[in-house]
């Protein structure tokens, strides 16, 4: 059990080092470097002044559109997915075969097919692809098992139709899952890093592409960089921290069965 | 009709979805691997050229060596250590934090891990040779930078496997473990005879699900060392997109998406048989 405890212990450094490090840059004053003189603890606000001349708020403003669309649509239609599989039907075979093909590795097919419909460089070719996501129809199946049939029944008897309870009963029951799914399809969307890179062109890159672009091109300022990276992250993380509870449990519930 | 029936059609528009941008391309690929093609010109049919051309492509089969020394590399690390850490902070004041630490990396943004990484690590510009004189070797040594992917990768998704098992952990129930302890065995024994039995199918199902994706993913490579140094981590999905996207030879790509899943398709068939001749009857629950 001590070994395990100091193996935990290691894996929570070696997590949080990097993670440590980028905060800490993002606050460094560029003189400190140019000195490579990191021991004097100056901090600066000067590396974000520097982010709006960067392209990074376009990049920002085109991920945030794209991803809050994106995850407003797997919502929508994963809730209505997970209520019609939990009614029977038979589409959950569907669902984990798609789990376990990342957009990355059909990257070949959907270029070619986001070509067809015309939407190669469109924020359309952001986001049409993702307008269902497996992941979420399946954390909300989870979800819904839980919920007690009698509700549905009731709603049923008093004349509801099938949209309504949806809308009315199933969704006010679930919300904290639905939170929970939607902070997740988010990341998932957020995080999107080769696909935006290939199907649309500078004008429409996302905070991903930028970042690692701005990597490229200013690989020396590390104070840049840090400030970018939280900028960045900080939908995210701010997401994260207000219903990180709720996310654990979701996830946990989702794989225990 | 019924209620149940009228309830199933709401499962019309995430279907669409999930055939048109999952099914069709998977099809399609097939389609699309007879072509030349470079993406902006019009395809040209070339029959199995690209398909006989997988066979004697030298770049591709090293590439499979790789994906796989990768695989072989990350799955047990990372299982063995999300067991570890899940068994360690099972019902402690830490677990939550260490569960929410750990799965951090997994919500900072990608580009922004790639970012922390690099400043900390970069051989030329990170802070760790920069303050501590060291010669990081993952730009210059093969196996280095293989390892340095691996790292990276349990780094960010470590996380996701401690939280798989605590869930299955805290599914045990307390009484089947007071049993074991009533019998007379010590805390070691219980977790040896008891907890690891009933966390089996869980390992399983995150052995099969680690393989499938360590055998497809590749914005680790891009985003660390893209592909080098001299194609030493230039997994089977990094020479795909290169390939397709770099090179510009679409057509080709679609031949390789098409034996990255094929991999994908044999390894998870493989493991399956392994399992059902090892535990009959675990394999379908």
């Amino acid at each position: 059990m001590i070994l395990l405890r100091i193996l935990t212990a290691l894996m929570c450094l070696f997590v949080a080092l990097p993670i440590g490090w980028l905060v800490y840059a993002a606050f460094l004053p560029a003189e400190a470097l140019l000195r490579a003189d990191l021991t004097t603890f100056g901090w600066t606000l000067a590396n974000f002044a520097e982010l709006p001349g960067s392209g990074l708020a376009r990049a920002m403003g085109i991920s945030l559109l794209a991803s809050g669309l994106t995850v407003t649509a797997q919502l929508a239609f994963g809730l209505a997915a997970a209520y019609a599989i939990r009614n029977g039907a038979r589409i959950l075979g569907l669902v984990l075969v798609l789990l376990a093909l990342p957009s990355e590795l059909l990257l070949v097919p959907l270029y070619r097919l986001l070509q067809g419909f015309g939407l190669i460089d469109t924020l359309g070719a952001l986001i049409v692809p993702f307008l269902a996501s497996p992941l979420l129809v399946f954390l909300l199946l989870q979800a819904l098992r839980r919920v007690p049939w009698e509700l549905i029944e009731a709603a049923r008897l008093d004349g509801a139709g099938e949209a309504t309870i949806l809308a009315r009963v199933v969704a006010p029951v679930l919300r904290p899952e639905l939170v929970a799914a939607a902070v997740l399809g988010f990341a998932a969307h957020w995080n999107l890093v080769l696909f935006p890179r290939v199907t649309t062109t500078e004008a429409l890159w996302t905070v991903q592409v930028f970042l690692t672009d701005l990597l490229r091109t200013r690989p020396f300022e590390w104070g840049l960089l840090g400030a970018a990276a939280l900028v960045a992250s900080a939908p995210i993380l701010i997401l994260f921290l207000i219903f990180e509870k709720r996310i654990l449990a979701t996830f946990e519930a989702g794989f225990r069965s | 009709m019924s209620s149940r029936r009228r309830a199933q059609l709401l499962a019309l528009p995430a279907t669409a979805a999930l055939i048109t941008f999952g099914v069709v391309p998977l099809l399609a690929v097939i389609r699309y691997a007879t072509w030349q093609w470079s993406g902006t010109s019009d395809p040209v049919p070339v029959g199995a050229d690209n398909l006989l051309r997988l066979l004697r492509d030298e770049a591709l089969w090293r590439s499979l060596g790789t994906t796989t020394a990768f695989a072989a590399l990350t799955l047990p690390t990372l299982l063995a250590l999300s067991l570890a850490v899940a068994l360690a902070i099972q019902a402690t004041r830490v677990e939550r934090f260490v569960k929410a630490l750990l799965f951090a990396p997994g919500l900072i943004t990608v580009g922004g891990s790639a970012i922390a990484w690099y400043l900390l690590y970069n051989p030329d510009f990170g802070a760790i040779p920069e303050l501590t004189g060291l010669r990081l070797p993952w730009t210059t040594e093969p196996f280095a930078a293989l390892l340095y992917v691996v790292a990276f990768t349990l780094w960010q998704h470590t996380g996701y496997g401690v939280l798989v098992v605590s869930a299955a952990l805290r599914g045990i129930p307390a009484e089947t473990l007071e049993a074991a302890r009533l019998d007379g065995a010590d805390e070691g024994a219980v977790r040896r005879y008891v907890v690891l039995p009933l966390l089996r199918p869980t390992l399983t199902f995150l052995t099969i699900v680690g393989t499938v994706l360590t055998l497809q993913s590749y914005t680790a490579v891009y985003l660390l060392t893209g592909g080098g140094p001299f194609g030493s981590t230039r997994v089977l999905g990094y020479y795909l997109y290169e390939t397709a996207f770099e090179r510009y030879q679409l057509g080709y790509g679609a031949a390789i998406t098409i034996f990255v899943l094929l991999v994908t398709l044999l390894v998870a068939a493989a493991q399956a048989a392994t399992l059902a001749r090892r535990h009959p009857g675990e394999v379908s629950s």
